[in-house]
């Protein structure tokens, strides 16, 4: 009796797995536009400022180089973007923070005993919320309970 | 008595820890010098903290030809000679090496200079050539009076007034009603009386932009203060070629910005360490009202105690009168300036 009522197990598993898919692809408003963000990055013995700034992955981020004391320069890991900046001499550089994670910046032209150490970072988060990652969690542990519970009373 | 193989080890032994080093040293300080007919100087450049340049002077004959080879023990450093030569090795990294070769065909003294910001006292980093001429050795140049500098000090001039003690000949009474426009002033220039002395370069030179205008308003008495502006900034910039211009401007950006601001706001990275703020020659008001003759004067001189360096033993009086028609054009409308990256 109760058997025919109840759908079969592949069945629900289908309808979860699809459920899963829709939170993964449905639009945010928030990610779907990438922002343009212009900063100056300053450079001085031996510390860039800011020495750390946050982006999301897709943004297009365009940086104003000025160095404060004697030549210095920008490498960026991950990106291989490399400028040079002299005193008085500000140079602009742009691209699309299109890789996710962190990236040391870190300075390309020897400035003095501390040189090594004068480095920076940027993250790019991943365009991924938080609360989608929670709702995917959500229905896969409901999702599982229940398939398990049914299993349970087929069996 | 020694075994052959044992006496053979030996010598060959001997020979490799006396006979290598012997024979190297010998190439560098004996053999070299005699197959290279030119001379070569090895100058180190350190910031002025730590010695500058090593040898910072040195003693050349006119005629010869000789290498000067940099290298930088430090931060990155920049090269150049004047006045006059128009010789830039661009920077020097640490570690590496630039040179030159050349010849000095006159008497004289020349400075080589550090053109790249490598410390608070970057500008003191300077090292000077003396240049005999054994053959006339009265050639020798006397030290040159400044003709221009001479004439402000004949007229009662004193360069050493400067803005912040108000002694400066600036006419701060009339207040310009915005940035000037020197592309606008083209246009309008045509429709007005333009009296003689504005289009003399000499008046020009030893007049106030503002001063220009009082007068530009005698002949033209219905024309706006806006338009009158212009057509003196029009005036004033009028000469000078494009690439002039561009050489001058970067110029400026390597040797000025740091103090004066890149844009001329007065706002460099130094500008908070010099005894006096260095001047904004981005403000109008401020600029109109200071006469040409007076900025080359400064320029050339340095300001006495105000931590403005000299540049009259760098850069030649044509580059002096260059860099003073640049610096006008640091007070017009945002786009008319020129960039030293184009
Ligand atoms: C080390 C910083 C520094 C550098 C580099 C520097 N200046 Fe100056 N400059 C000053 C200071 C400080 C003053 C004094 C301002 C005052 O008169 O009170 C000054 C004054 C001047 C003045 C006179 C302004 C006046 O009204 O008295 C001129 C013109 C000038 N500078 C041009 C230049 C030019 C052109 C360069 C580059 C070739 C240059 N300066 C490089 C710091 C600097
Ligand atoms: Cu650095
Ligand atoms: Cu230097």
């Amino acid at each position: 009796m109760m058997r025919r009522l109840l759908p079969k197990r592949g069945v629900l598993a289908t309808m979860f797995a699809m459920l899963l898919i829709a939170v993964w692809f449905i639009q945010l408003p928030a990610s779907a536009a990438s922002t343009a963000h212009t900063l100056t990055l300053d450079m001085r013995q031996f510390e860039f400022t800011p020495g750390r700034f946050e982006v999301q992955q897709g943004d297009t981020v365009t940086i104003l180089l000025t160095a404060s004391d004697v030549v210095h320069g920008f490498y960026l890991d991950g990106y291989g973007i490399e400028q040079r900046v002299e005193p008085g001499i500000s140079q602009q550089i742009s691209f699309t923070a299109d890789q996710a994670g962190k990236f040391r910046y870190r300075c390309a032209v020897s400035c003095g005993t501390l040189h090594p150490f004068m480095i920076g970072e940027l993250v790019v988060n991943t365009n991924f919320p938080f609360w989608r990652a929670l709702a995917m969690l959500g229905v896969s542990l409901i999702g599982s309970l229940v398939y398990l519970s049914f299993g349970a009373k087929q069996s | 008595m020694l075994k052959r193989p044992e006496f053979i080890t030996r010598v060959l032994l001997v020979l490799t820890v006396i006979g290598l080093p012997a024979l190297i040293l010998g190439y560098q300080f004996v053999l070299r010098p005699h197959l290279n007919s030119t001379r070569t100087i090895e100058i180190s450049a350190s910031t002025p903290e730590n010695g500058g340049f090593q040898p910072a002077s040195f003693t050349v004959e006119a005629g010869e030809t000789l290498t000067l080879r940099f290298t930088s023990m430090d931060v990155t450093h920049g090269v150049a000679i004047g006045p006059g030569l128009g010789i830039d090795l661009g920077s020097i990294d640490p570690g590496h090496i630039k040179e030159v070769t050349l010849t000095f065909d006159h008497a004289g003294t020349y400075t080589f200079y550090c053109n790249t910001w490598c410390s608070i006292n970057h500008w003191r980093m300077r090292g000077v050539i003396e240049v005999r001429d054994s053959l006339n050795p009265n050639a020798f140049p006397a030290n040159q009076v400044d003709p221009v500098i001479a004439a402000l000090a004949a007229d009662g001039v004193d360069i050493d007034a400067t803005t912040h003690n108000g002694s400066m000949n600036m006419d701060t009474t009339a207040m310009l009603p915005g940035r000037p426009s020197a592309l606008r002033g083209a246009a309008i220039a045509v429709n007005l009386v333009i009296p003689t002395e504005l289009q003399d370069q000499a008046w020009r030179r030893s007049h106030t932009p503002m001063q220009g205008i009082a007068l530009l308003l005698s002949y033209n008495a219905n024309a706006s203060q806006t338009d009158l502006a212009d057509a003196v900034a029009y005036l004033w910039v009028v000469e000078g070629s494009a690439e002039t211009r561009t050489t001058t401007a970067q110029f400026y950006a390597q040797n000025c910005a740091s103090c004066h601001g890149e844009t001329g706001g007065g706002d460099g990275f130094m500008a908070a360490q010099t005894t006096e703020t260095p001047v904004a020659f981005s403000d109008p008001n401020y600029l109109f009202g200071m006469r040409g003759d007076v900025l080359y004067a400064k320029i050339r001189r340095g300001g006495m105690g105000t931590d403005m360096p000299n540049f009259g033993t760098l850069i030649t009086p044509e580059e002096t009168w260059a860099l003073v028609d640049y610096l006008w054009t640091l007070s017009l409308e945002t786009d008319e300036r020129t960039t030293g990256e184009g």
